[in-house]
């Protein structure tokens, strides 16, 4: 619907609030920035059905005629190869891994599901399959069913439900926040809009979004901006600086969202544990997961 | 008919039989330069537009390309000889038709070819099953007449296939199929008959899509160098395969040729290098890993 022309949010999610204007936010021992790293496991399918909405996404050498063998052989790198270093450059700097794994990775890799787990990584909800994303074009039963869906079947496979949610492409409907809520779900990444996380209203217990940089997500810098991969490097060390030196007075979230397919390939990965490695020298600095920034965010709210 | 979904079993890397390439090299490195032709009117399928800018021809994009063949390549061999690289050509069978003097160039210098179609402007999607079988039939029987070797691997032209191609292409007695960007090992791929592997090619280090759209050689050489470095350190304990791209309108052009250099350079440079070719990795994974890896698949995927 059009916006109305008066003050606020043009839809009813949570409140306008610039980061001006807000109280302080103090995370774990005054750390200056939250570093969050969510790892996306998401399967893509070769025939999706057709009433399913699918980007045209990122690999291979762009959608092509089905079957797409270099572009859905591209994305399996991830599942196959690219997971594993990305997890051990985390490991290595200490930083948890929050992944977000969709339902179709979660009941057909079983192996990657006990390896993230082993990791003690927080696993979140991520939608059905990459090529199923959430949009308006969905009827309310419909999303609910797929919410559903994926929330039950990340909670079989991983023994407990997930209290995070990344959509598929972020993609959302105008219902979306309130039927995550409604499903259980604490928090949503899908807003990229801030550098702290905020409240989301919500009839069904507390609701907050965990802001992405949504410019900093590899698929976004490297495969759609195609920003040469020390560039990359340089993006996240520059933004990082940036975020040290804001955090100071009022404490950041720096959420990275990366795909293991692109950022996990050999040639990609040492920039990525070079940019890492340089932040977690820093003191003031706190790796957590997404749950755990949450939840200390819910439990220590910004004063004035 | 197993569906493209269903053609391979997981199985992650860092648990698998531990591979040993020749003289307990690291990195098998292979070079695949796609030895093409684009014809000047092709006939449009309905679906995938050779020639999308313009009505045929296109005359730009078709010189553009055209100029591989008489320069590309003849610079690009040359830095390949240097560094002695046998290469497995990508090779549009209609080459050898077309420019004699390319075919002889390469058997002259030993090269392995894989299958990369008839003519790059000819894409598989379409086909039903009794042409994409005579189509088999022709690229083999082409490959024979012409250079006197036994076709083993195809990338589909231009990259593209049908849901058939790994059935049909291991009835015709090939043996490897490297539309698959799945792995950095080769990778059973489940058919009807016979055995059939991926061996791992490359569309990240590979010059078509980083230099039509954005990047340069000076890119080129750093990311190839990177991901050398990355898998000679992998490869210490279990065999990878590493894949350069090439297409010789691309590289080939003078302000590109000297990286090319510049990164095989480095790389042969290094001891535990295994130069080869895809025809070669196929054939020695077959014969010692092919059986393990089915059925160590099995037992993980239960």
């Amino acid at each position: 619907m059009p916006a109305q022309r008066r003050f606020g949010m043009d839809h009813p999610h949570y409140d306008w609030s610039p980061i001006s204007k807000r109280g302080i936010l103090r995370w774990p021992d005054n750390a200056r920035v939250a570093l969050c790293v969510i790892v996306d496991l998401e399967k893509p399918e070769w025939d999706p059905p057709a009433d399913s909405f699918t980007t045209p996404f990122a690999g291979g050498l762009g959608a092509r005629g089905y079957p797409d063998y270099a572009r859905l052989s591209h994305r399996e790198y991830g599942h196959r190869v690219g997971i594993f270093r990305v997890l051990d450059t985390l490991r290595k700097h200490g930083i948890p891994a929050t992944v977000a794994m969709d339902a179709m990775t979660a009941e057909n890799y079983p192996y990657l599901v006990q390896h993230c787990l082993d990791a003690g990584a927080e696993i979140i909800g991520h939608g059905v399959s990459l090529s199923r994303v959430i949009t308006s074009n969905m009827s309310e039963a419909e999303e609910r069913e797929y919410i559903s869906q994926s929330v039950s079947t990340l909670t079989q496979a991983t023994g407990s439900a997930p209290v995070g949610w990344l959509g598929p492409e972020y993609g959302e409907s105008a219902r979306t926040p309130q039927l995550l809520s409604e499903a259980g779900l604490r928090y949503v990444c899908d807003w990229v809009n801030d550098e702290q996380p905020y409240p989301l209203h919500s009839p069904h217990g507390q609701m907050f979004t965990l802001p992405v940089m949504w410019e900093l997500d590899d698929v976004g810098a490297l495969w759609e901006r195609r920003v040469v991969v020390g560039r990359y490097q340089q993006l996240l060390e520059e933004s990082f600086e940036t975020l040290y030196e804001d955090g100071q007075q009022n404490g950041r979230v720096m959420a990275l969202n990366l795909h293991p397919w692109l950022i996990g390939q050999p040639f990609r990965i040492g920039y990525l544990d070079r940019a890492l490695g340089r932040m977690m020298q820093r003191g003031g600095v706190w790796a957590a997961t997404g749950s755990q920034i949450v939840d200390w965010y819910r439990d220590n709210p910004p004063t004035a | 008919m197993p569906s493209p979904q269903n053609r391979v079993d997981y199985s992650p890397i860092i648990d698998r039989p531990v591979i040993k390439w020749p003289n307990d090299a690291r990195v098998a490195l292979w070079i695949a330069p796609n030895v093409e032709h684009y014809e000047y009117e092709p006939e449009f399928d309905g679906h995938r537009d050779p020639w999308p800018r313009t009505p045929y021809p296109d005359v730009q994009g078709y010189a553009y390309r055209d100029y591989g063949n008489r320069v590309g390549f003849w610079r690009m061999t040359d830095v390949l000889d240097k560094h002695n690289i046998r290469c497995c050509v990508s090779l549009n069978m209609a080459v050898l038709e077309h420019f004699p003097e390319i075919g002889e160039a390469m058997v002259q210098r030993n090269y392995d070819f894989m299958s990369h179609g008839i003519y790059n402007t000819r894409y598989l999607n379409n086909y039903t099953e009794e042409q994409e079988r005579e189509f088999y039939r022709d690229t083999i029987d082409t490959l024979k007449q012409h250079t006197g070797k036994q076709l083993k691997g195809m990338l589909g032209p231009a990259i593209s296939g049908t849901e058939r191609t790994p059935d049909l292409m291991a009835e015709a007695g090939l043996i490897y199929h490297t539309d698959w960007m799945h792995d950095d090992q080769p990778v059973p791929i489940r058919v009807n008959s016979g055995k059939l592997v991926s061996v791992p090619y490359s569309i990240e280090l590979n010059d078509a899509p980083l230099f039509r759209q954005h990047y340069e050689g000076d890119y080129f050489a750093e990311i190839c160098k990177a991901q050398f470095d990355q898998l000679y350190q992998e490869g210490a304990h279990s065999g990878r395969v590493m894949c350069i791209a090439l297409h010789p309108y691309l590289i080939g052009q003078p302000h590109r040729a000297p990286y090319l250099d510049d990164v095989l350079g480095y790389i042969m440079s290094h001891d535990g290098v295994w130069q080869t070719t895809a025809d070669d990795i196929a054939e020695y994974y077959i014969a010692n890993y092919y059986d393990e890896a089915v059925e160590h698949a099995a037992r993980l995927n239960g």
